[in-house]
């Protein structure tokens, strides 16, 4: 399998990098070579969430100073995993965050070019299985640019108004116009609201026609998620937390899709 | 020369100095509407997109068809029209027509090399 994946969602703060990143664990976990990128460049967080300092970045890789490989952080050992969990992250200095900002269309072209072309690198010379993109929320260049180089999207969203309304608008915009598949994950669902039984069914069913999109799953917030605010790969961690447990059954729902393209 | 007639004489010279003022002007006058007319029947320059990127932004825009075509060029970064028909799955004769309407539309470049004609996106 030789697929590139892109977690997306209308606004900030669905949990797209935590889904990103352990969805990327998981894999790698299972024995898959697995290749997460951060194209988050407006709030690159891979560096703090597995707790590495890179040297060289995505940033340097756009910008044409190293290649996409030398980036890569080989993290398998760490996390003794059994697949390769290769992981690129983006600058997160105020520098580079204000550099990205200022970049234009010509640039954005060759981001795009650049990102395409480097896929093939990292399915030949390393093996890499599923590459996944960690993108920003919205609509920027470079998250469109991830979403143009990816085979897939993960759409993620919470229950609210504002998220599912402009989700609606992604998806009818961005994603039908790419033509791009899309597989949809509610994720942080308060768990007073989280149905279990035939009430879940009739709410994936309900979404799934609201948005004509399959369902991935239904992924309620965990307190003790957000109270760690970010700081260990649950997947690694806590294997049989209900969070990665939810996670594995997206994955193989994901992988379903992706075989079938 | 008698008083009466110096005055007349100073009254021609600033007569005649009025006339050469007013000559000038309507000169200054004739050359700029010379100018405009000329501006005005110059051939147009073609409008061209050229140098306008193929980002998303733009991929985003284009039909259908068109932008499939463009992907595919986007990642291979230079092709033939059979490479990208084997990349899109569509007849190479397809290919041939949207590459070649993305280059009337300036987004894309065509070169030929030895017996092939190879289109691709002027990165920079």
């Amino acid at each position: 399998m030789r697929k590139a994946i892109a977690v997306h969602s209308y606004k900030g703060g669905t949990g797209k990098t935590s889904i990103a990143a352990n969805l990327a664990a998981l894999m790698a976990i299972e024995g898959v070579n697995v290749c997460l990128l951060d194209y988050d460049f407006r709030a690159p967080s891979i560096q703090v969430l597995f707790k590495v300092r890179a040297q060289k970045t995505i940033n340097d890789f756009l910008e044409e100073r190293c290649s996409l490989t030398d980036v890569l952080l080989d993290l398998s050992d760490k996390y003794q995993a059994d697949g390769h969990l290769y992981v690129g992250c983006a600058s997160s200095t105020t520098e580079s965050l204000r550099d990205m900002m200022t970049k234009d269309r010509r640039w954005e072209m060759r981001a795009l070019h650049r990102t395409l072309s480097a896929k093939n690198k990292l399915y030949d010379d390393l093996g890499v299985e599923y590459i996944i993109f960690d993108t920003s929320p919205g609509v920027s260049y470079s998250s469109i640019n991830a979403l143009a180089s990816s085979d897939f999207i993960i759409l993620v969203s919470k229950m609210d108004e504002f998220d599912m309304e402009g989700t609606k608008e992604l998806v009818h915009g961005i994603y039908d116009t790419l033509g791009r598949r899309t597989g949809l994950l509610l994720n942080k669902i308060p768990m007073e609201q989280f149905p279990l039984g035939e009430g879940r069914k009739e709410l994936e069913e309900s979404i799934s026609k609201i948005f004509n999109l399959p369902f991935l799953g239904v992924i309620p917030c965990y307190c003790d998620i957000q109270a760690d605010g970010g700081r260990s790969l649950i997947a690694f961690e806590q294997p049989k937390h209900p969070f990665t447990q939810g996670l594995s059954e997206v994955m193989v729902k994901v992988q379903d899709h992706l075989k079938r393209l | 020369m008698p008083e009466s007639g110096q005055t007349a004489l100073v009254k021609l010279l600033e007569e005649l100095n009025e006339n050469i003022k007013s000559i000038g002007a309507k000169l200054d006058r004739i050359v700029s509407l010379q100018e405009a007319l000329r501006e005005a029947l110059a051939p147009r320059e073609k409008t061209t997109f050229e140098g306008l990127p193929l980002d998303v932004a733009t991929l985003l825009s284009l039909p259908d068809h068109l932008r499939k075509t463009a992907l595919a060029l986007a990642e291979l970064g230079e092709a033939t029209a059979t490479e990208i028909s084997k990349k899109t799955g569509r007849v190479r004769a397809a290919e041939s027509d949207y590459l070649n309407q993305l280059v009337a539309k300036g987004y894309v470049k065509k070169k030929r090399r030895g017996h092939g004609v190879y289109f691709y996106i002027e990165a920079h």
